[in-house]
């Protein structure tokens, strides 16, 4: 395997190169790496999800359901949690996604630096938050961020703030929190992605730039992102569908409050099939709704990332 | 390759192996067994020791009987119920389970075909009466009455004494004595009157139970918010707290419980359940004593109510019949078992037959000689029945988020009219 | 680089390693703790390590738990690995305009919250439950089967690929290898960093699960972890050094499968890919 330098220019276009199979045969051979993924996806995520589309058209509480057409979409645009749901979540979206990505983009280069010392444990130290639990760092968040908790304790002390701030139960604050806990726990999990994808960068190209005298800035957008650029399109599409369905967080460190300034589209979904009376077809509809949003996002993600010349 | 295979080979073993195992102890089909009941409930400490009481005491006269009882948490057994109820699939599912009253309506409405009718099972007149609306529905008993939620305002009778109070000042009060109360102590002692956690409202809860209002109507589902006496009172008193500033605030469970283990607040108006909290702080014996709750002053209101509180059910399946027997013979006819459930694990019953006996009258050091068991039966008479409806925990999160609005200069009429057009819309 | 940037890198690399570490050190100071210290936000280590440890065991069936949840997340990684290589390889290698429609759909499912797909899921194992129960409710196999094929997984293994050299593959096939030779003697020796990243999120996904084994599991012996820990928090009065005892234990088998799948990213990172 003598690969090393051609790696950033092999395109695509190579895999037409070996048409001397017959192509039936190859075309073959390809569908059947992809077979077992292909049925089992179908099986344990498209048939339940025709069922909840299906679901979506009917309303009333627990088995007593029947078709109502479209009135569970009507109702969507009228119903003021939902709606303040949809905007937190878009809060969340906009704030956090970029903010965790650039971070974790800057974290993963700087690491990869030949030159750092301690590298290891500073990767480690990192890539811990990822390794912990939901459950166990909910708990944890809430109790550092409690009204005595650690963080206000250490803010009074060093006097950064002249009164305790109100880390949950005040409206902006208890957002700013949800958004610290998630970029606390999902930076390093993304830096993962990173790392592991550098390391296919060939470091001579870096050489290269440098001999022309290219900064350490110009490097990282002329080199680095480019050819992280798959993977960033990647963490940036699987991180925006881990926000738009963000639940375990809200429910554990705020339960959606104070309030409702918290709550998430997945939250307000569980809310209404298991904590209120469940309307297991209303639910359905909400959470259409978020499939259509994020195959939005998702469009314009691969437009905006540019994809499809690769 | 040879490794890749190996791991491959082995992965499928290993899988083989545990499919193996597992339909080798049955898969848990405990629905096959009429003799076999399974009981979901939670909190170690009370439910689930209740239980073992109970199966202990059933088992030993009928032998043939198997009793499993499994804990979960009390979200997790809602939203399993929901998942099993709703696929119309019975395996898996428990033969008896514990449902909270404010939940039991919604359940009872949802799946009418799953639960078991238990009016033959128990007599319904040895029951509180305030718990009888909740746990009926359409005409016949489900639910057979569990533990009781009476509150009781649980005070620090140092913190009164310096801001020159006694236990006497305290019977029979209103919500707005309370507060005033409150300041006095804030201004002797520093410490606040309550802890509250804003994302849930049991205090307004207790507070419209002790005028016998609730956020619907009695038929159960229209909700009855705007032009709500009680419930604009509550709120008003709500506010009051905060204006005076002598709330603490928490944000969950643990910082509510800390909160007065550390001595922060010098009252907790809640549910007796809590006296085992309340005593985990040994060092506080002799300081607490236990109060009437404050009522509004709305006409009718009585100085009771309730906060929480479950029932058991049975949900239909082959093992029910056997299900409804243990039920009947142990928590809906057995007054030796309530008598214990006091002396062991301070769990108030609403069997009447069995409130007075020895476990009652017993006079608790750590509340400085209050016969409290006695005082908690005594309350649990005087409350008001509700039908609680269907939809108490939807309305909940409405109101919590106007209640904000009505903290932050709202005013509450428009509090309460956009709480009931937000209710209306929600839940037709 | 200049020297006051390196100061500059160096602070901000340890400042951000701190604030990484700091709450999972606070989590085991206070497994060592009382429940009181621990709600007080304690930051000394206490003396209640043996106490705590001891009241867990007591109160929990940990080691039928432990042992389920790792039945449950070892044959889920492996699973999930080889079914979703192969199938990253395949969209491609073997890339088609049908095959890029198919994967476009697949990624769809992704996207639909969980919670809506619960109750229809349960359903379909309720009914195979029928015929065979040993797939069916209350199995392992029933938590490990909705889960094993992820599109995410799938995403991750073609979006890696598009940096394998493709060559490589033209060069097995002269060699003479077959098509699954190539990709077992030639891509997965390449990759092996892609399979170290993919197996540690997989085990952690499935280690941490909780919602779907919530509601398919219903036998308290076939308990995993996070339902277990789910119960301590639920009693009226819970005893939080436990909790954090419990949590420090649940977190420990991730941090293990972490700490020996990194050595394959540090072999990675030293330029060990010949």
């Amino acid at each position: 395997m003598s690969s090393k330098t051609k790696t950033a220019t092999i395109g695509s276009s190579s895999s037409k190169k070996f048409g001397m199979n017959s192509k039936m045969k190859s075309t073959l051979i390809g569908w059947s790496f992809v077979m077992i993924a292909v049925i089992m996806i179908c099986t344990f995520y498209f048939y339940p999800m025709v069922q909840a589309l299906i679901l979506s058209f009917q309303s009333g509480t627990g088995t007593n359901l029947e078709f109502v057409g479209l009135d569970n979409y009507k109702r969507l645009l009228t119903d003021s949690t939902f709606l303040t749901a949809v905007k937190n979540t878009f809060i969340y979206l906009i704030v956090q996604v970029p903010v965790m990505i650039i971070l974790a983009l800057f974290l993963s280069v700087l690491l990869n630096d030949r030159t750092l010392k301690w590298k290891g444990l500073y990767r480690t130290a990192m890539f811990l938050p990822a390794v912990t639990s939901l459950v166990a760092y909910s708990v944890i968040f809430k109790y550092l961020f409690a009204n005595d908790g650690l963080v206000n304790t250490m803010l009074l002390k060093f006097s950064l703030v002249p009164d305790a701030i109100n880390w949950l139960a005040d409206p902006f604050w208890a957002k700013v929190t949800i958004i610290l806990a998630i970029t606390w726990r999902w930076t390093g999990y993304n830096m993962i992605f990173y790392l592991s994808a550098l390391q296919n960068v060939d470091q001579s190209i870096y050489e290269a730039a440098k001999m022309d005298g290219a900064s350490a800035f110009q490097q990282f957008f002329k080199i680095t992102i480019p050819m992280l650029k798959p993977i960033i399109l990647f963490t940036s599409i699987t991180s925006t569908i881990g926000t738009l369905q963000l639940f375990d967080e809200v429910m554990n460190i705020t339960k959606g409050g104070p309030g409702n300034a918290t709550t998430s589209i997945s939250q307000y979904i569980y809310n209404l099939s298991f904590k209120y009376t469940p309307d297991f077809g209303y639910a359905a509809t909400v959470s259409y709704f978020i499939v259509i949003l994020i195959v939005i996002f998702s469009v314009i993600q691969f437009k905006v990332a540019g994809d499809r010349n690769d | 390759m040879k490794k890749m295979m190996m791991l491959l080979m082995a992965s499928v073993l290993f899988l083989a192996a545990c499919s193996g195992s597992d339909s080798a102890d049955g898969g848990g089909g405990s629905e096959q067994d009429s003799n076999k009941v399974t009981i979901w409930a939670w909190d170690p400490n009370f439910n689930i020791a209740a239980l073992n009481m109970a199966k202990e005491m059933y088992e030993k006269e009928n032998p043939d009987v198997e009793i499993e009882i499994v804990e979960n948490a009390q979200a997790d057994i809602v939203q399993k119920l929901n998942t099993g109820l709703s696929s119309g699939t019975s395996k898996g599912l428990p033969s008896i389970v514990l449902i909270e009253d404010y939940r039991a309506q919604s359940f009872l409405q949802a799946y009418p075909d799953a639960f078991h009718d238990m009016s033959d099972s128990f007599n319904v007149d040895d029951f509180a009466e305030y718990k009888i609306a909740p746990t009926s529905f359409d005409g016949k008993q489900y639910g057979l009455p569990f533990d009781s939620g009476v509150t009781g305002l649980y005070v620090r009778t140092d913190y009164l004494e310096e801001a020159g109070y006694t236990l006497e000042d305290l019977q029979g009060i209103d919500w707005n004595e309370y507060i005033e109360i409150g300041k006095k102590v804030k201004e002797a002692t520093g410490k606040d009157m309550i802890t509250l956690d804003p994302n849930d409202l049991g205090l307004i809860r207790l507070m419209i139970q002790t005028a016998g209002a609730w956020y619907m109507e009695e038929d159960g589902v229209t909700p009855a918010l705007a032009g709500n006496e009680a419930l604009k009172q509550a709120f008003e008193a709500y506010k009051g707290m905060m204006d005076a500033d002598i709330v603490k605030p928490n944000s969950d469970w643990s910082q509510f419980v800390a909160n007065f283990n550390s001595g922060d607040v010098a009252s907790v108006p809640t549910g007796n359940w809590i006296t085992p909290s309340v005593k985990a702080e040994a060092s506080q014996s002799g300081k607490w004593a236990v109060a009437p709750i404050p009522k509004l002053s709305v006409e009718g209101a009585v100085n009771a109510s309730n906060l929480g509180g479950s029932s058991w059910y049975v949900l239909n399946g082959d093992s029910s019949e056997a299900a409804a027997d243990f039920l009947g013979k142990t928590f809906g006819s057995n007054a030796d078992l309530y008598q214990q459930l006091v002396t062991e694990i301070g769990a108030i019953g609403t069997y009447k037959p069995a409130s007075g006996g020895e476990a009652y009258e017993k006079a608790d050091e750590f509340f400085g000689g209050q016969k409290i068991i006695s005082d908690f039966a005594g309350w649990t008479e005087e409350i008001q029945g509700l039908n609680y409806g269907m939809h108490t925990y939807a309305i909940e999160d409405i109101m919590i988020v106007e209640m904000q609005n009505y903290l932050n200069g709202k005013s509450i009429d428009d509090v309460l009219n956009d709480a009931q057009a937000q209710a209306e819309a929600q839940l037709k | 680089m200049t020297k006051l940037k390196r100061i500059f890198m160096y602070i901000f690399l340890t400042a951000a390693a701190f604030i990484s570490v700091f709450p999972i050190l606070w989590m085991i100071i206070s497994a060592t703790n009382q429940s009181v210290d621990v709600t007080k936000g304690r930051l000394l280590p206490g003396t209640h390590f043996g106490e705590n440890l001891t009241n867990l065991l007591q109160t929990i069936d940990l080691v039928p738990a432990l042992m389920n949840s790792a039945k449950i997340s070892i044959s889920t990684t492996i699973l999930s690995l080889l079914i979703a290589s192969l199938a990253g390889y395949g969209f491609e290698i073997y890339k088609s305009k049908a095959k890029d429609v198919v994967f476009t759909i697949l990624l769809l499912s992704m996207m639909i919250p969980f919670a809506s797909l619960m109750v229809p899921l349960y359903r379909m194992f309720g009914s195979i439950s029928q015929t065979m129960p040993a797939i069916g409710i209350d199995t392992l196999t029933s938590v490990v089967l909705p889960t094993v094929t992820t599109a995410f997984l799938i995403f991750f293994f073609r979006q890696s690929t598009k940096m394998f050299p493709k060559e490589l593959v033209e060069a097995g096939r002269i060699d003479g290898l077959s098509e699954i030779g190539v990709f077992f003697r030639i891509y997965v020796p390449t990759m092996k960093t892609t399979y170290a990243a993919a197996a540690i999120i997989t085990f952690m996904a499935s280690w941490n699960n909780y919602l779907w084994p919530l509601v398919v599991l219903q036998s308290p012996e076939k308990m995993t972890i996070p339902l277990l820990i789910s119960n301590l928090g639920s009693s009226y009065s819970p005893d939080y050094g436990v909790i954090m005892m419990a949590i420090v234990i649940a977190t420990l088998p991730t941090a293990i499968v972490f700490f020996l799948m990194q050595k394959h990213f540090v072999a990675g990172m030293m330029g060990s890919v010949k």
